[in-house]
C-alpha cells in the first residue's frame, strides 16, 4: 500500500480552524417547591415533544450487606398501582397516549420517565406525583415480580459472562464503599426480599425533598410551574435518612483476580481507584482523567485503538472508561480482549496496558493530540443536543450526584484548561499499583 | 444501569397531517387521573418535514431535510450491498464495509482517524442483510464541514483494502465468533435464521463464518465494492443547517466521485419452511425461546393490518397480551415481544422470551396457546381502538431528532417508499377494521406451522405458575 507523505497531509490540515466551542447554551430554568421538589426546565422547541425525568437521590449505593436490590426492586414495584392506579395502569394509560415510558436504576439514583406529546405532560406528572404520594405496594404483585427480577438477573448477570465478571471486579475494587453493591442484588438477598423491606424504602427515600423533575421539549415555563404545582405541591416534605458520601480507601493496596468463566475467550479489567468531580479535593485532577479517558479511547485514532490495534496487533478489541460524575469515590478502567490468532498471551495485554499508562506519566501529550481530543469533545457537546432524552439525563445524573447542571454551561472551559502537564501529574499521581485491581477472566474449560 | 425494560425503538414516522380523531372510546371512564379529562381529544401536533428529493447527475437519488437548530449536519448513503448480495462468500458484504476507512492511495487509517476527529466528525459503517451504510455527522461551520465532506468522500470512493488491515479484521472477527459461542441469545438467533431461510440468501450471519471468514480474499473486497458502491445503487440522504443549494453540491460531489454501475437486483422471496422445533443444549440458568415464520416484504398491502394486530399482541412492551400474560401475571420472563421484520423479501415475524430452565416448556406451551387463541379470535374492538390512539398519539416523537430523521429518510430511499407512505400508514391505520386484522392474522400466522428453536439445559421441568389475580379497584393508601 501506498503511503502518503506527512508533509502533504499536515498541510492540507493545518490550514483549517478547529472547533473551539459549543453551540450557545439552550435555555434552562430551575425553581423549587415549598416541599423541596427541585424542577428543573429546559426548552427545546424542534419538534412539539416532551421528556419528563423525576429522579430520586436513591440507589444501590445507598443500601446495606444483606438487603442489597432493594432501590431497584422499587422501581420495579412502583408500576404495580398507587392511590388513583391500579397494577399496571399506569403503563396501560402512557401507552393509549402514544407515551415512551421506562425506569432505571443506578448506584446514586432511581430514575422514571415518560416521553410524550407536549399536551400530554400533565397525564404523566398526576401519574408520577400519585405514586410518590401513595404508592400502593401490593404483596401478591410483589411475588410475582420478584421472579421477574431473578429472571432480569439471570439474563444480565449470571447468564452472561462480562456482567458477571463486572459485578465481581465492583465488588472487590471498592473494599470500603458501598459502591461494591450490585444494582441488581445478589441473588441470595432477592430470595429473602419482603414486600416490608420495599414499603419501608419508600417510606424512608420518597419524598419530594428528595427528588429532581427534569422537563426537556417544547414547553415554557410557566406553564409547567403551573402544572407540577398543581400535582406536587401539596405533598409534604418528609425528613430523610442521612446519606453519606461514598468515600473510597485512597490506596487500599494491589488487588488481583482470577474468574473461571462460560466464556470462550480470556479478558482482563484493569482498574484505579480515584475520585470524581464530587468528592475531588482538585478538580482539575477529574478534567485531566477525562482527558485521559478520550486519549485512550475516545475514537478511531485513540492510542487504545491505534497503537494496541492496529499497530502492535496484541488486542482483538480494548476500552478505557472513567465516571467522573458519581457522588463518590469512582473508578478509571481499562480493560481488553487478547489477539489469540497471534497468540497473545493475557500477561502481554497487561503489560501493554501499563505501557500505556506510563506513557502518559513519561511524556505530556502532543498539541496536536490534545487538540484533537479537543476538538471530539466539544462536537459531542453539540451533538449531545440532538436528543432530548440524553439532555434531561445529563442533567438528572448531575443533580443526583450532588452536582449542579450548570456545570454543563462551563464543561467546555474546564476541559479546555487542562494543559499537557496537567494530565501528565494525573497519570503519575493515579496510576499506581496501590490503587489498581487487576481481574483475569478465563475460560471454564482452563479451570487447574 | 438497570433498566426496567428495553425501550422499543420508534416507528418510522414522519409527520403529516392527520385530521382530529377522539380519545374517548377506550379512554378508563372509571380513571382517577383527573387530567385525562382535560386531555385535548385532537390529534397531537407533529414536527411537518419538507422532504425534498432529487436525483444527481450520476444517478443517485437525494432525500433532504433542512434543520437549522443545531449547528451540525448528518450524511448517510445508503447501498443496496448488503450480504443477501454476497453468495457463497459469507462476510464478504460486511468485511467490505468495515475495509472502507482502513485506507485509501492517499491516506491509511491512523491519519483518517487523525483527521475526522481533529475535525470533530464522525465517520460510521454498517451492513446488514438488505443494506450498507456509510455515514458522516459533521458540525456544519463551513471550515469544519468543508473539510469533513471531502474527507468523507475520498474515504469512501477510492478505498484500497490493505492487505494488513484486512487480516487484522479477520483475526477480530474470529474472536468475536469465538465469544459468540457463549452467548445463548447468539446461539438461537442463528440457528433460527437458518431454519427459517435454508437455501435463502438470508440464511446465514451477515457477519461470515469461521469457515468462510478466512478465505475471503483482497481482490474479492474490491471486486464487490466496485460492483455495488456505484452511484445508481445508492441513496443520499443529508439532514441539518445547510441550504438546498449546499445540499445539492454535496450531493453532487460525492455521486460523481463513486463508480458508475447498475443497480443491484432484489432479493428473490424465500420458500416457506416447515414446522420444526430445534433444540440446542447449552449449560445456563435461562433457556432462550424463539418462535417464528416468515413474515412480509417492504410495501406489502397487508402492512397496516398486521402492523397493529402485532402491536396488540407483543409489539410494544408493557400492555401487550404477551407481556401482561407471561411477564406481569406469571413472572415468567423479564421480557417477552413479537415482531414482523419486513425487509426486501420476506422478513421474519419472531416471538422472542427467556425463562428459568425448569419452566421453559411451560413457558413454550402457554406462547404457542396465546398465539393460536389471537389468531383465531382476534383482537377485541376495544385493543383496536387502544391501538390506534397509541400509533397517532406516538406519531409526533418520531421526527424529533436529525439522527431519527436521517433513519427515517433512509428507510424511504433504500425500500422505494413514496415520500407520504406514513401519511398513508396512519389513514389505512385509522380506518382499519376487526375483520382486516382478522384475515390479516389467519393468512399470515399459522400457529400449526411455526418454526421453534430453544437453546437451554434439560433440566426437570415445572408446571405453569398461577397468574396473579387484579382487582378491578385499586387499593391505595399513604404510608
Amino acid at each position: 500500500m501506498i503511503r502518503p507523505s506527512i508533509n502533504t497531509f499536515i498541510l492540507l490540515f493545518a490550514l483549517i480552524s478547529l472547533p473551539t466551542s459549543a453551540a450557545s447554551n439552550p435555555t434552562t430554568h430551575e425553581f423549587s417547591l415549598d416541599n423541596g421538589l427541585k424542577v428543573i426546565v429546559r426548552e427545546d422547541h424542534r419538534a412539539p415533544i416532551v421528556v419528563s425525568q423525576l429522579w430520586y437521590k436513591v440507589g444501590s449505593s445507598y443500601e446495606v450487606p444483606g438487603s442489597t436490590g432493594l432501590a431497584h426492586a422499587l422501581e420495579h414495584m412502583m408500576f404495580k398501582g398507587s392511590s388513583k392506579l391500579g397494577p399496571g395502569e399506569s403503563s396501560r394509560i402512557l401507552r393509549e397516549l402514544g407515551a415512551n415510558e421506562n425506569a432505571f436504576t443506578s448506584d446514586d439514583y432511581t430514575a422514571y420517565y415518560q416521553v410524550l406529546a407536549r399536551d400530554r405532560l400533565e397525564v404523566a406528572l398526576e401519574m408520577e406525583a400519585d405514586r410518590l404520594a401513595s404508592l400502593t405496594l401490593p404483596e401478591d404483585e410483589f411475588l410475582r415480580e420478584i421472579e421477574v427480577i431473578k429472571e432480569e438477573r439471570r439474563m444480565r448477570t449470571d447468564d452472561r459472562p462480562s456482567g458477571l465478571a463486572y459485578e465481581r471486579f465492583k465488588a472487590l475494587a471498592y473494599p470500603a464503599s458501598s459502591y461494591h453493591i450490585p444494582t441488581i442484588g445478589w441473588m441470595h438477598d432477592l430470595e429473602r426480599m419482603t414486600i416490608e423491606d420495599l414499603r419501608q424504602w419508600h417510606n424512608d427515600w420518597y419524598a419530594p425533598n428528595n427528588a429532581v423533575l427534569v422537563i426537556v421539549g417544547d414547553v415554557q415555563l410557566d406553564e409547567i410551574k403551573t402544572l407540577v404545582k398543581r400535582h406536587f405541591a401539596a405533598i409534604p416534605a418528609r425528613q430523610i435518612p442521612v446519606a453519606k458520601t461514598p468515600i473510597e480507601l485512597a490506596e487500599p493496596g494491589e488487588r488481583r483476580l482470577t474468574l473461571h468463566l462460560k466464556t470462550q475467550l480470556p479478558s482482563l479489567m484493569l482498574g484505579f481507584n480515584v475520585p470524581s468531580l464530587k468528592t475531588a479535593e482538585n478538580q482539575k485532577d477529574i478534567h485531566a482523567l477525562r482527558l485521559i479517558s478520550a486519549l485512550l479511547d475516545g475514537g478511531d485514532s485513540a492510542r487504545l485503538t491505534s497503537q494496541l490495534e492496529r499497530k502492535q496487533e496484541l488486542v482483538a478489541g480494548a476500552s478505557a472508561w472513567y465516571d467522573a460524575f458519581s457522588r463518590g469515590d469512582s473508578l478509571f478502567v481499562l480493560s481488553a480482549t487478547p489477539n489469540v490468532q497471534k497468540g497473545v498471551s493475557l500477561e502481554s495485554v497487561e503489560q501493554a496496558l501499563w505501557q500505556q499508562l506510563k506513557d502518559l506519566q513519561t511524556n505530556p501529550p502532543t498539541q496536536a493530540e490534545l487538540k484533537r481530543v479537543r476538538a471530539q469533545v466539544i462536537a459531542a457537546e453539540v451533538y449531545a443536543q440532538d436528543s432530548i432524552n440524553n439532555q434531561a439525563r445529563m442533567i438528572g445524573m448531575l443533580e443526583t450526584a450532588g452536582l449542579s447542571w450548570r456545570l454543563l454551561e462551563s464543561d467546555v472551559d474546564s476541559l479546555n484548561a487542562i494543559t499537557a502537564t496537567d494530565i501528565q501529574s494525573a497519570a503519575q499521581r493515579y496510576f499506581t499499583a496501590s490503587r489498581s485491581i487487576t481481574l483475569h477472566s478465563l475460560p471454564e474449560e482452563t479451570r487447574p | 444501569m438497570m433498566q426496567r425494560l428495553i425501550s422499543f425503538s420508534l416507528l418510522l414516522v414522519i409527520g403529516l397531517s392527520i385530521s382530529g380523531c377522539s380519545l374517548s372510546t377506550t379512554q378508563p371512564q372509571d380513571s382517577k387521573i383527573t387530567s385525562l379529562q382535560r386531555l385535548n381529544v385532537d390529534a397531537p401536533a407533529r414536527r411537518i418535514l419538507d422532504i425534498q428529493t432529487w436525483q444527481t447527475a450520476s444517478g443517485t437519488t437525494v432525500f433532504f431535510v433542512q434543520s437549522d437548530e443545531l449547528p451540525m449536519l448528518d450524511l448517510q448513503l445508503t447501498f443496496a450491498a448488503g450480504s443477501s448480495q454476497e453468495g457463497a462468500a459469507y462476510g464478504l458484504a460486511q468485511l467490505t464495509n468495515f475495509l472502507i476507512g482502513a485506507g485509501t492511495n492517499k491516506y491509511n487509517a491512523d491519519q483518517i482517524a487523525q483527521a475526522f476527529e481533529a475535525l470533530g466528525a464522525e465517520f460510521n459503517q454498517g451492513s446488514y442483510r438488505d443494506m450498507a451504510i456509510l455515514s458522516l455527522r459533521t458540525l456544519s461551520t463551513a471550515e469544519l464541514s468543508q473539510p469533513a465532506v471531502e474527507l468523507f468522500a475520498e474515504v469512501i470512493t477510492r478505498p484500497n483494502f490493505p492487505v494488513q488491515a484486512i487480516q487484522r479484521v479477520q483475526n477480530q472477527l474470529l474472536a468475536s465468533f469465538e465469544q459468540q459461542k457463549k452467548i445463548p441469545s447468539h446461539i438461537a438467533n442463528r440457528a433460527l435464521f437458518a431454519q427459517l431461510y435454508g437455501t435463502h440468501p438470508y440464511a446465514h450471519p451477515s457477519a461470515g463464518t469461521e469457515q468462510t471468514i478466512p478465505r475471503l480474499k483482497r481482490q474479492q473486497l474490491a471486486d464487490f465494492y466496485q460492483t455495488y458502491y456505484n452511484a445508481h445503487n445508492a441513496q443520499l440522504a443529508l439532514v441539518g443547517n445547510l441550504t438546498r443549494q449546499d445540499a445539492e453540491a454535496i450531493a453532487e460531489q460525492i455521486s460523481r466521485a463513486l463508480p458508475q454501475g447498475v443497480a443491484a437486483s432484489k432479493t428473490p422471496q424465500p420458500q416457506t419452511p416447515k414446522a420444526t422445533h430445534l433444540h440446542i443444549e447449552f449449560p445456563s440458568n435461562q433457556t432462550h425461546i424463539l418462535l417464528a415464520q416468515l413474515g412480509i416484504e417492504r410495501g406489502h398491502p397487508d402492512y397496516a393490518a398486521l402492523f397493529i394486530a402485532n402491536q396488540i399482541l407483543g409489539g410494544s412492551g408493557f400492555g401487550s397480551r404477551l407481556m401482561e400474560e407471561v411477564r406481569e401475571k406469571r413472572g415468567l420472563t423479564y421480557g417477552i415481544y413479537s415482531s414482523f421484520s419486513p425487509m426486501q423479501a420476506q422478513g421474519p415475524f419472531t416471538i422472542s422470551v427467556q425463562t428459568r430452565a425448569e419452566l421453559s416448556e411451560a413457558t413454550l406451551g402457554f406462547v404457542r396457546e396465546l398465539l393460536s387463541e389471537y389468531v383465531q379470535n382476534g383482537p377485541t374492538e376495544a385493543e383496536l381502538a387502544t391501538a390506534k390512539q397509541e400509533f397517532l398519539g406516538s406519531f409526533p416523537l418520531s421526527a424529533a431528532s436529525n439522527a431519527a430523521i436521517v433513519g427515517q429518510l433512509g428507510a424511504i430511499g433504500f425500500y422505494d417508499l413514496p415520500l407520504n407512505w406514513l401519511e398513508t400508514l396512519m389513514q389505512d391505520v385509522q380506518q382499519l377494521t376487526l375483520e382486516q386484522l382478522n384475515t390479516a392474522l389467519r393468512n399470515h400466522i399459522q400457529p400449526d406451522a411455526l418454526v421453534v428453536v430453544t437453546v437451554g439445559p434439560s433440566v426437570p421441568q415445572l408446571p405453569l405458575p398461577e397468574p396473579v389475580i387484579r382487582n378491578a379497584q385499586p387499593q391505595g393508601h399513604q404510608h
